[in-house]
């Protein structure tokens, strides 16, 4: 029992720790390829310091959702990254939830977002709050194919089974290429969902281009802070998901020290690799016009599709 | 009841080989399809290699030597040149669209994945199935080429075509004869060339490598 908790707090504390350094990392990789020398990877972590020493000023003509959103928004991604097998394959709380909570409660995070976008009545958060409904109405169908055909593989649609599962090889009763399906598609949604190049510049605050500092213009002091962070929780929690779901391999299967050691240190290279590969791909690729970004995600269902039938076509 | 792991990055390589083919079918961008092109044809090598390494037969590995020479490197290099000349970048007028186009190509997977279903028991264990899949890029190659309308994006559709009859060989019965593959190697080299004039004819003539110009009577 004890165990269990001192684990929540140890994965508590890795996804907060090593989210502003993903950040960071994306930032330096994108400096560097571009021929800049760009701010320290440890640069995200000031900001949130300086952030939270600031005082907020919120506009007068907001509601409770503006002060309430940024708490909801960091607690339901918090809880949602506590649902994905971080560095041990067993997470204490696989109980409390499965893959279908994990895409809600990201959800519910990024719905808050969108009612608070709006509530301050600016044209630019309700111009970012009706964006960011398109991209989240498309990316909903395409996520959830594409985790139902990784569940599928499984037999189970509890994280920690699926993940243990594939760790230890066994159980897994099917063959790679709905795996790479599901795995392509869950690239492309987590690239539309957490704001990054081809949907969304998170780099920039031109009106044509942004889609969530749109909806976070109105935000300063401490809640900006918060939602930055969330923001930065959401690309690890996603990141996390599409390592450990597609190769868990280096993942504690069991409680030993050592066991934990290596789990943890996999994970963060798993991470960086990925880290640095989002920065490659998002100096490659421009910016899509918005409403080519329907063919991006239609791709992404498709592929998350395919996925699907292929297991079925194959179990005949 | 799983399959053995040579089997499977069997598939997995095959799987690649389609997911190309999605990224071409949504791509508007000539030079990228180019390049998506090129990627197949690494997979595809890689493909024949592994199935080369596993099965103990040893004239694949001349194939896929091939692939990677004619189909990753020369052929490409061709297509850029062509796409240099010409001018055009970008594939605007399409007779479908491209969620449409996605759409039909999801279908076409699961029509290939029907009408293998009854031969893949009697097949090898190896590439089970690698045949369906190959089946599958057949068809999108196919409809890529009703689907669009400049004659670039034509030629690499009939190559992405060529790629699944490959992998479907490949599949079907480890590999055709060494010679049969040494014409088809040499035809498909040929095509691309005459294609790429036939490009460059196309564009002096019209001012546009559109293909539907072709249909129109002229004295």
């Amino acid at each position: 029992m004890l165990d269990a908790f001192i684990l929540i707090a140890i994965q508590t504390v890795v996804l907060l720790a090593s989210a502003p350094l993903i950040v960071g990392l994306i930032r330096k990789v994108k400096a560097r390829l571009q021929c800049r020398r760009g701010a320290s990877v440890f640069q995200p972590y000031a900001d949130l310091t300086k952030l939270f020493q600031k005082q907020p000023v919120v506009s007068s003509t907001t509601s409770w959702i503006f002060t309430a959103t940024p708490y909801i928004l960091f607690a339901s991604t918090l809880a949602a990254g506590l649902l994905v097998p971080v560095f041990i394959s067993r997470t204490p709380l696989n109980f409390a939830g499965n893959i279908i909570a994990l895409v809600y409660l990201l959800a519910l995070g990024t719905f808050f977002l969108m009612l608070a976008g709006l509530d301050a009545g600016s044209t630019f958060g309700g111009m970012g709050s009706s964006r960011e409904a398109i991209v989240a109405s498309m990316t909903e169908p395409a996520m959830m194919l594409s985790v139902f055909a990784i569940a599928l593989t499984a037999g189970s649609t509890n994280l920690s089974t699926i993940v243990h599962k594939t760790a230890l090889l066994e159980g897994i009763v099917t063959d790679p290429s709905p795996h790479l399906m599901a795995f392509a598609a869950l690239v492309i949604v987590a690239i539309a969902e957490t704001g990054r190049v081809p949907v969304d510049n998170p780099a920039t605050h031109l009106e044509l281009t942004m889609i969530h500092e749109a909806m976070i213009l109105e935000y300063s002091g401490r809640y900006l802070a918060l939602v930055e962070w969330a923001a930065g929780l959401k690309l690890l929690v996603f990141l996390t998901l599409i390592a450990n779901v597609s190769a868990p391999w280096g993942i504690a299967t069991n409680m030993e020290p050592a066991a934990l050691g290596i789990g943890l240190a996999a994970y963060l290279v798993k991470i960086s690799g990925l880290a640095v590969l989002i920065g490659i791909l998002e100096s490659m690729f421009a910016k899509l016009r918005l409403f080519r970004v329907t063919d991006l995600l239609g791709t992404a269902f498709i592929l998350a599709l395919l996925g699907l039938v292929f297991f079925y076509v194959r179990r005949g | 009841m799983t399959p053995p792991i040579g089997s499977q990055l069997v598939d997995l390589g095959s799987a690649l080989l389609l997911l190309t083919c999605f990224g071409i079918v949504a791509q508007r961008r000539l030079s990228a399809c180019v390049d998506l092109f090129a990627l197949q044809s690494i997979f595809l090598a890689l493909t024949a290699t592994l199935v080369a390494l596993l099965t103990g037969i040893h004239h694949i590995y001349i194939a896929a030597a091939l692939t990677i020479v004619i189909k990753a490197i020369v052929i490409p290099r061709i297509l850029k040149k062509v796409i240099e000349r010409l001018n055009v970048s970008r594939e605007l007028v399409m007779n479908i669209n491209v969620p449409a186009s996605l759409l039909i190509c999801g279908v076409l997977v699961m029509v290939a994945f029907l009408i293998t279903q009854p031969i893949i028991p009697f097949g090898h264990l190896l590439t089970r199935d690698s045949l369906a899949i190959a089946l599958a890029i057949v068809l999108i190659g196919f409809f890529t080429m009703i689907a669009r309308q400049k004659a670039v994006t034509q030629m690499i559709a009939f190559l992405v075509m060529e790629n699944g009859l490959f992998l479907g060989a490949t599949a079907a019965t480890y590999g055709m004869p060494l010679i049969v593959e040494l014409g088809v190697f040499f035809d498909v080299l040929v095509a691309a060339l005459i294609a790429g004039i036939y490009t460059n004819r196309l564009q002096d003539a019209f001012d546009s490598v559109d293909t539907a110009h072709l249909s129109e009577l002229k004295e």
